[in-house]
């Protein structure tokens, strides 16, 4: 679907990390795990009920399921925005369900994250909306200089460096807000309904450019309700229930 | 992080600059909150001077018998001058006394006729005494009120002085305790209102917060722009309202110069308290901006 020129700049992008500062000492089959995992929000609402999952490094896992069954709280347990109530979650190997609030942080810039309403910050320009990313992690002017046309280039903005996101589509807003999520090269990349606001041909785009992305090393959860994208991936499909993992295939198919 | 205290200062004026009407609003309350502290203060400073002026057009007449003798009159005289509260005396004799009487009833020929059937001097000599405040006058009525003195002195203006003193201190306390009360209420307003501006600011800004914590932000980086914006803001009502005060003071000394026989009252009050006034104005500007957004954000920046 035409996205064909985009992809070209990857590879230049990935050459930028070759002295690369890895916080994470990645585990190279386990780069996610969930062990009996259970998360209540209070005494009658449960995300999670007792979910255990291995995800290896390099994988491209769909997470798909009904509405409520707690897909977006497995989300947020793994970039701490909320803590585990018993079980324990292991991110390349580090052990973060007790994670304390100043290391936040820096699990966060390690970990790449999109959601369906993109979180860009209206006051400031495209270009300073993936800056942003590296300036909160203290990376030097130059380069970020050099990183942010990289990863605009990536995504087909490059040319709209200086919108605002009022100003773009949602198509282009989200491949912004991806630019974002991969300014620290993360190992892991995780897609909350990233195309839920998008049509088809910008679906596609996205979709293409996570492929991409994936092929290039980094592990990816993609949460999506999609079926089409599910089936055309013919990847791990996980199925969550109620809280619960009802099904868990490779190569899986959407079924609900 | 010499960089990081660069970037966060960066982030501070572009946010004032690309939320320019939040930025402007705020400014004008805190200008406001200053205008009505300074006003305040103008209100202080004319109650000062007025009280002042009329305790300066207060004083004590002592009426001596016509019979008392020399000796008598300089032993009180002594005995007054002696107090410590006691500002001033003056002396009139008879002769004097009497000029004075004729003179103020010059227009009155009914009295100024009986003057002259009686043919002598009815009139004894007078002191008057000026103490530094008002409440003393009771001390010395009191002090004079004695029986030796009984058949020197013929009276002493102590029925009526003694009422206008006590309504002056009832007055002066009173217009007191009202501006403490002003005080306090424009300084409980002005929190509120700067409090909920924030506070409404921060709520429009929540998801902003979140996205930078998303990102990995740390606090710091987050709530130093608002820190930094608090600074900016105070200096600049601060100086604003300077400008303001500076020029309405001029305006209203012209007419109060009228009144009390002072040039430039209150603007060399402004000059002469200039470090205190704007130190402790700024001090308390930025203290109410910072904690109001402190509080308003807090609950934001948990995880
Ligand atoms: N902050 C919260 N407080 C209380 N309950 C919550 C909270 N967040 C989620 N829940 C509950 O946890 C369960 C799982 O929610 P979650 O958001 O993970 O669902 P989801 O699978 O992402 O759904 P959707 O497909 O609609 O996005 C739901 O029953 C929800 O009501
Ligand atoms: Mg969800």
């Amino acid at each position: 679907m035409g996205s064909s020129p985009v992809i070209g700049s990857i590879v230049d992008f990935f050459e930028l990390f070759i002295v690369q500062k890895i916080f994470l000492c990645y585990d190279i089959y386990h780069m996610i795990t969930l062990k009996s995992v259970t998360k209540k929000y209070s005494a009658d609402s449960t995300g999670l009920s007792g979910v255990d999952l291995h995800i290896e490094n390099g994988e491209f896992v769909s997470i798909v399921g009904q509405s409520g069954t707690g897909k977006t709280t497995m989300i947020k347990l793994l970039i701490a925005e909320e803590k585990a109530t018993s079980g324990v979650i292991e991110v390349g190997g580090w052990d973060i369900t007790r994670i304390s609030n100043s290391d936040i942080p820096l699990l966060r810039r390690q970990i790449g994250v999109i959601f369906q309403d993109f979180k860009l910050l209206p006051k400031k320009t495209v270009a300073e909306n993936v800056a942003f990313a590296l300036e909160v992690a203290g990376e030097k002017r130059s380069r970020i200089k050099q990183v942010v046309p990289r990863v605009l280039d990536i995504v087909g903005l490059v040319h709209k460096l200086d919108r605002y996101p009022h100003q773009l589509s949602g198509g282009e807003q989200q491949r912004v807000a991806m630019a974002r999520s991969l300014v620290h090269r993360p190992k892991i990349l995780l897609a909350d309904e990233p195309t839920g606001n998008l049509d088809s041909i910008n679906t596609q785009e996205i979709i293409d450019i996570l492929k991409k992305i994936n092929e290039f090393g980094t592990t990816i959860l993609l949460v999506t309700h999609n079926r089409e994208v599910v089936n055309q991936l013919k990847r791990r499909v996980v199925t969550l229930y109620d809280g619960r993992i009802i099904s868990d295939e490779n190569k899986g198919k959407y079924r609900l | 992080m010499f960089s990081g205290f660069f970037r966060i200062i960066k982030f501070s004026f572009q946010e004032i600059i690309r939320n320019m009407s939040l930025s402007v609003m705020t400014v004008l309350i805190l200008i406001l909150m200053l205008l009505s502290i300074n006003t305040l203060m103008v209100v202080k400073v004319l109650t000062d001077e007025s009280v002042a002026a009329v305790k300066k057009q207060i004083d004590v007449s002592i009426y001596f018998n016509p019979e008392a003798t020399l000796d008598e009159i300089q032993e009180i005289r002594d005995y007054v001058s002696a107090f410590p509260e006691v500002e001033k005396e003056t002396f009139f004799n008879s002769e004097e006394v009497f000029a004075n009487f004729k003179k103020s009833y010059a227009n009155n020929p009914d009295v100024l006729s009986s003057l002259d059937e009686i043919g002598t001097n009815p009139l004894g000599p007078t002191l008057i005494i000026k103490t530094r405040d008002p409440k003393d006058y009771t001390k010395i009525i009191t002090a004079l009120s004695v029986p030796e003195y009984e058949n020197i002195i013929e009276a002493k203006t102590f029925g009526d002085t003694q009422t206008a003193i006590d309504r002056i201190h009832v007055i002066t306390t009173n217009v007191q305790k009202f501006t403490y009360f002003l005080t306090i209420l424009f300084a409980v307003i002005a929190f509120i209102i700067i409090f909920n501006t924030i506070r409404v600011a921060i709520y429009t800004q929540r998801t902003e917060i979140g996205i930078k914590r998303l990102v990995g932000a740390t606090n710091w980086f987050i709530q130093g722009p608002y820190i930094v914006e608090s600074f900016l803001f105070s200096i600049i009502s601060v100086g604003l309202t300077y400008l303001l005060v500076d020029f309405f003071l001029k305006f209203l000394d012209l007419y109060i110069s009228v009144i009390f026989e002072k040039n430039n009252l209150l603007s060399n009050y402004l000059s002469q308290n200039l470090v205190s006034i704007i130190g402790i104005e700024f001090g308390v500007v930025f203290l109410l901006t910072i904690v109001s957004s402190g509080l308003a954000m807090r609950r934001y920046l948990r995880t």
